[in-house]
């Protein structure tokens, strides 16, 4: 298994805000080609590509983009949602911190595509070095005239504003994030309508991760056809994976979608579990995504291969967990991070996550029985159906998984069996 | 810096351009780095600024961690 580096090429090989050196290496070719092609064929070209979002729902890229671009009156926004705040997922900061201004380039062909004037890049609270890097790199923009009025002498304007989020694991879902910027309290709304009918303040809003946005400037540049040489039938292109957990090495790697299997990309990049003991469990996309046992490790690094298997490729933050855990400590552990993080917006996360991390601290104290465990399981079912959001309806995921796949590590902890 | 200055205030104001609607989470952040804490006299400010009301100000403010909207005591 190699890397396949498209998107993370220009990583460590410019200073960041070095914006001579981004054009020596191909830099602003896209924006260019964007501005002389117009914004219908730019959302064209998206479409064709097959792009689909990367920060966990995968909605395809250029479908949003025409959504918004529909509406032809009045003001309309792009945001750039780098909160980033899924556990076990980091790839989004090794973009922001290694090559903005391709990030930045995508957004401003983005904003161009929709007929956005004002766009935001909202950065997780914790990255400060990555905000003050990204507020620098905006003052350097404006005086390149890439951000402001007239944009590399084109009748296209917009500027853009660096948000730092506010500590709230939240603020990543696309309504929150919308909330957030209207000095509201983050929390997610009832859809339809979408962020592209009625998103910021009211008008037509584009929300795209991080790495989605990285990806516009290598399909407009390279075309499309280029594009689609690499990954699988129905998922073009490449994609970052973090990995973190029980290995060895850490890290963010960028993998050509489908050029190997899940227990390859753990072996090789993440050097095997940290003691040597077996893998005994992974969650491949992030910590609301649901376990996959030892059993499904050969699967191929598709979204397609991960969900027959029986999870989903989320944000591509495969955690690992070797031998010797408990099932049940490590479902305790996730429903307390997500226990804080409920938005409390609609009552099956609020409550639901409550009373799963009741029962789960139950069950790890000793004092746990049967009808706990299928209650457990009830209200996990009842949140991932009836939540409003994407936190409330993935959070039980894992919690639900482990109970399928490791149910002898809660009958130790009630009791039923011996360990 | 922590006790709420004017002139540091004004400066804060001055460099965003202005606070409007569109900008005012990302300027409540600036007064937040800037005093520790978002002070009264600013929500009143920004109130009048962007014709929102205090209490929609205050609400958003005491739901994010990283917001304070009063001065905390390091012993």
């Amino acid at each position: 298994m190699r890397e396949t580096r498209v998107l993370t090429r220009r990583v460590g090989k410019y200073e960041p805000l070095d914006l001579k050196g981004y054009k020596a290496d191909g830099g602003l070719v896209a924006l260019k080609k964007a501005l002389a092609m117009g914004p219908e064929s730019v959302i064209e070209e998206i479409k064709r590509s097959g792009l689909a979002g990367r920060g966990g729902a995968g909605f395809p890229t250029g479908p949003k983009w025409a959504m918004a671009a529909s509406e032809k009156q009045g003001q309309k926004y792009f945001i750039c949602n780098a909160e980033e705040g899924e556990l076990g997922t980091f790839k989004d900061k090794v973009l922001l911190d290694g090559d903005p201004w391709m990030v930045l380039e995508g957004i401003l062909i983005a904003a161009y595509a929709i007929g956005a004037e004002q766009a935001y890049i909202y950065i997780n609270g914790e990255y400060d070095h990555t905000v003050a890097l990204w507020e620098r790199l905006v003052v350097e923009a404006r005086k390149a005239r890439l951000l402001g009025d007239g944009i590399l002498g084109s009748k296209f304007s917009v500027d853009l504003q660096v948000v730092k989020g506010k500590g709230l694991y939240i603020t990543g879902e696309e309504f929150a994030l919308i909330s957030s910027l209207e000095t509201r309290r983050a929390a997610s709304r009832l859809k339809p309508p979408y962020p592209t009918e009625k998103g910021l303040f009211g008008r037509p809003t584009v929300v795209n991760n991080v790495e989605t946005i990285a990806n516009v400037p290598v399909i407009l540049a390279n075309g499309v056809e280029a594009y689609h040489k690499l990954g699988v039938e129905g998922e073009p292109g490449t994609r970052l994976f973090s990995i973190s957990g029980d290995v060895k090495e850490s890290g963010v790697f960028e993998l050509e979608v489908g050029s190997g299997t899940l227990a390859e990309f753990i072996d090789e990049f993440g050097r095997g579990t940290a003691s040597g003991r077996p893998v005994k469990a992974v969650q491949p996309g992030g910590g609301t995504s649901a376990f996959l046992a030892r059993a499904s490790l050969g699967c191929r690094l598709t979204a397609q291969a991960i969900r027959q298997a029986g999870s989903g490729i989320g944000t591509a933050g495969v955690i690992v967990y070797e031998e010797g855990n408990s099932a049940v400590d490590i479902v305790k552990g996730l429903l307390e991070f997500y226990g804080s993080e409920s938005c409390g917006r609609c009552a099956p996360c609020r409550i639901g996550v409550v009373r799963m991390r009741e029962i789960i601290e139950k069950v790890f104290q000793g004092e746990g029985t049967t009808e706990d465990l299928e209650q457990l399981r009830q209200i996990g079912k009842a949140c991932v159906e009836v939540s409003t959001c994407g936190m409330g309806q993935s959070f039980p995921l894992p919690v639900l998984s482990a109970l399928e796949l490791f149910p002898q590590d809660f009958e130790v902890a009630i009791g039923k069996v011996s360990a | 810096m922590q006790k709420f200055e004017i002139e540091t205030y004004q400066n804060l104001v001055t460099d965003v351009g202005g606070v409007t609607a569109e900008n005012l989470f990302m300027f409540l952040g600036k007064v937040q780095e800037a005093f520790e804490y978002v002070p009264r006299e600013v929500v009143r400010d920004v109130a009048i600024r962007t014709g929102f009301s205090e209490t929609r100000i205050y609400g958003a403010l005491t739901s994010y961690r990283d917001f304070k909207v009063r001065l905390e005591c390091n012993g």
